[in-house]
């Protein structure tokens, strides 16, 4: 186990983005919630349990996407005995570990309150933590493969936003086949077949574990890395 | 640590050879890397440094084949690096900046990391700004924070590329001489354009030119190139077309040249001994 | 302006697009973008040559694809651009241009159009490429006319509008905050219904072109039943949505330019300041 410390200098490492961005994601979502003029207890409660689905995974989507490619010290970072990637890997951790938390938070303050349990595809208090955290880690996922590739956080991060929006604006076209339904980010609150939820949330798992490592073999080749990223 | 190179081959995408067939041993103790701009310098320190992956050939460090994971994780772990482009994090400070990289080096135990990045900080003269961001540092400052950082854990090996770059001369002298000091049973690698940092630190250099060996040997044999081809002239009519300016000085209302070229440039050439400067142009203007 | 501020300028202009257009990302990201599109079934770039999902009118055709494109490409525009400004001073190229006689003003307008430009040529490709694709394939050479039109007065504004905010807003956020509010916003301001919750969507200030395409090219989308633009009962913020005609088409063209005018004055604000 390394020291506390170094973890603390790569949470600086993961940038004000990272840290900002979920606390920010989830206002605007309970601030959607608070200005929604539509009907009903369950809309609200949707709309707020869509800030966890939607917007925590965009934010740290978004944030995992900038961590490669703008490294300042890369030659020297390449060059220490710790390997680079595991850095990296570090810094993917704590940015997915501080969405976590916000979304944990938040998802804790909804249960307390009740607006959990008005939304009627809730899945429970425990297993429904996976309403966040499936999307969060895939979208981070995705962003950090993407970043690994292309060595440029806007490229990175655009593609991200694109696939998010992808999967808001076709939901329906998106889910009309298996496939589609179990990589589908928003099973929860907008999701047709809720037997395919607990399937979904698991291939959304798998699939970010595979992305993971698809990038840690990118990021072998060190030499890649060097010089100003390819944006 | 002895550094054996054989074949060494680089070439980079779009089939730019930076390094072609290099065959070299670095002993132990301070060893100079000398060469023009793409002659291939700052690649092989890279690939001594374990970032960068050659194309062919084969490079051992005390044993260990750096074109293995193990062989470069071993090097690494008795390497200080410094880069020709230091890049450091603007808002760490001096202190926090060296912390975090004797972390990355391995140096958990926190009492003594502190202990060494305090001395170190005393070693670069900067002491007193260890508790500013490096944002605000000067090119020279962020230099020898670089050099901190370098030999940070006491490394058997260090590679220094263009270090003095950015220093001013009491800075420069200083740096030298921690170097040489430094050396002692390890290796330094030390590249750089300045060629009087050379002659100052090193008793053993090699020559590259377009990603080859040109030369190696030892100082004084590189200056003993440029014997007899090394002439001081005064005119007051354009300088001498033969050969290469290595200085111009007014002088009684003319200038004095000095010209490295194969024979006299004029009949008022006068021949005068050579510098290690006057060896490697003897050297790379042929 | 002066002689040198247009040299300026159009040396600005000129770099900036060419650094911009030969970057890989700016074509890898529509080009994964039009894969997306292609795959997801009911996207006009896929029904555009199946006679029982296109509409039978060239205009109608080439308008929805026109919207669609513009909704999705340009998300990807604005990430792509949100460090363009800020990448300068990272890089410390921002003393040695500022060393230069050019103003910086001048500098600035001709980054963004510059930069602009190139990453909207991917987007006008794809555009133009399956409006010439659809011309030929329905032997309709008038939906070239009208992509031409719908660019000019829909796609042109909408890009510009964003790509002031992408280069000027980073200067006071870090560039990956500036992506998900951009993503948010461009959501929540273009495609939420004004009846749910307080939105800029059909207003004046939609950069999608809500009244452009209501007023100027009689759009209601591909089955003709959609409002892109005016009141809609109930909703706040109607005062922002006058009855569509061209007019106010023309208005809302003007408040999308002039709004992008003041974001790029205040990123030249803010970097004057901290010179």
């Amino acid at each position: 186990m390394r020291p506390l410390t170094l973890w603390r200098y790569e949470a600086r490492r993961a940038g004000w983005a990272a840290l900002l961005g979920p606390p920010v994601a989830v206002a605007l979502g309970v601030s959607a919630a608070l200005v929604n003029t539509m009907p009903g207890d369950a809309t609200k409660a949707r709309i707020l349990l869509g800030a966890l689905e939607m917007a925590v995974p965009l934010a740290a989507g978004v944030g995992c996407a900038s961590l490669v490619g703008r490294d300042p010290a890369v030659e020297l970072q390449l060059a220490a005995p710790t390997p680079y990637r595991v850095t990296l890997l570090r810094r993917l951790a704590v940015t997915l570990v501080w969405a976590a938390m916000v979304a944990g938070l938040t998802a804790a303050v909804l249960i307390a309150t009740g607006w959990w349990a008005r939304w009627p595809a809730n899945h429970g208090p425990f297993a429904g933590q996976l309403t966040w955290a499936a999307p969060t880690v895939g979208l981070g996922a995705v962003g950090f493969v993407a970043g690994a590739v292309f060595r440029s956080p806007a490229a990175a991060g655009a593609l991200v936003s694109t696939v998010w929006t992808f999967q808001q604006l076709f939901a329906d076209l998106a889910q009309e086949h298996l496939p589609g339904r179990l990589l589908y980010l928003f099973a929860t609150t907008r999701g047709p077949v809720p037997g395919d939820w607990t399937g979904n949330r698991l291939a959304l798992l798998g699939a970010a574990a595979t992305l993971v490592a698809l990038a840690l073999v990118v990021l072998a080749r060190s030499e890649r890395l060097i010089g100003e990223e390819d944006e | 640590m002895r550094i054996e190179i054989s074949g060494l081959t680089k070439t980079y995408r779009g089939g730019v050879a930076a390094l072609d067939g290099l065959d070299l041993v670095v002993p132990t103790g301070m060893f100079g890397l000398l060469g023009a701009n793409g002659a291939g310098k700052t690649t092989l320190m890279r690939i001594l440094a374990g970032l960068v992956r050659p194309t062919s050939g084969r490079v051992t460090v005390s044993g260990h084949d750096m074109g293995t994971g193990a062989g470069r994780t071993a090097v690494q772990h008795a390497l200080g690096y410094l880069p020709q482009d230091l890049g450091v994090y603007p808002d760490l400070t001096a202190r926090q900046f060296l912390d975090y990289v004797a972390l990355l080096k391995g140096m958990d135990d926190r009492a003594a990391r502190r202990r060494r990045v305090g001395e170190l900080l005393e070693v670069v003269a900067l002491t007193g700004d260890a508790d500013r961001r490096l944002r605000g540092f000067s090119g020279g400052m962020r230099q020898r924070v670089g050099i901190a950082q370098a030999l940070l854990a006491d490394p058997r090996l260090l590679i220094v590329d263009e270090p003095t770059a950015g220093l001013d001369p009491e800075e420069r002298i200083r740096f030298r001489t921690l170097l040489s000091q430094f050396a002692g049973r390890r290796t330094v690698l030390l590249s750089t354009h300045i060629v009087d940092d050379i002659a100052q630190t090193c008793r053993e250099v090699a020559v590259l030119a377009r990603g080859r060996l040109i030369f190696r040997g030892t100082v004084d044999e590189l200056t003993h190139r440029a014997r007899g081809r090394v002439w001081s002239i005064v005119t007051d009519g354009p300088p001498p077309a033969e050969g290469t300016v290595v200085s111009a000085l007014p002088h009684d209302g003319g200038m004095r040249y000095r010209v490295v070229a194969p024979a006299a440039p004029g009949p008022q050439a006068r021949p005068v001994d050579p510098a290690l400067e006057d060896g490697y142009l003897a050297l790379t203007a042929r | 302006m002066t002689s040198q501020t247009a040299r300026a300028l159009g040396a600005s202009l000129r770099y900036e697009f060419r650094m911009q257009v030969r970057k890989p990302s700016v074509w890898i990201v529509p080009a994964l973008t039009v894969v997306l599109f292609l795959l997801i079934g009911g996207s006009l770039l896929r029904d555009l040559f199946d006679p029982d999902e296109s509409s039978d009118d060239a205009r109608t055709t080439v308008v929805g694809l026109a919207v669609q494109v513009h909704t999705l490409l340009s998300i990807g525009y604005g990430c792509l651009l949100a460090d363009r400004l800020v990448r300068d001073d990272r890089l410390r190229v921002a003393p040695i241009l500022d060393a230069t006689p050019a103003r910086p003003s001048a500098r600035l307008v001709g980054k963004y159009l510059g930069a602009g430009a190139a990453t909207a040529v991917p987007i006008l490709a794809v555009y133009f490429g399956f409006a010439a694709a659809y011309a030929v394939h329905t032997g309709a050479p008038d939906a070239l006319g009208w992509a031409l039109a719908t660019c000019a007065v829909v796609i042109v504004p909408g890009l510009l509008f964003v790509a002031a905010f992408a280069l000027a807003v980073p200067l006071i956020m870090p560039a990956p905050l500036f992506r998900v509010f951009f993503v948010g916003y461009w959501l929540w301001g273009n495609v939420v219904a004004p009846d749910m919750m307080p939105t800029l969507a059909r207003t004046l200030i939609h950069p999608l072109g809500g009244y452009p395409l209501d007023a100027l090219l009689d759009f209601h989308g591909i089955d003709g039943g959609d409002t892109w633009a005016g009141p809609v009962p109930g909703a706040t913020l109607n005062f922002l949505r006058p009855d569509p005609t061209p007019t106010t088409a023309w208005l809302s063209i003007a408040v999308l330019l002039a709004l992008a005018a003041v974001a790029l004055a205040g990123g030249h604000a803010v970097r004057a300041r901290r010179a």
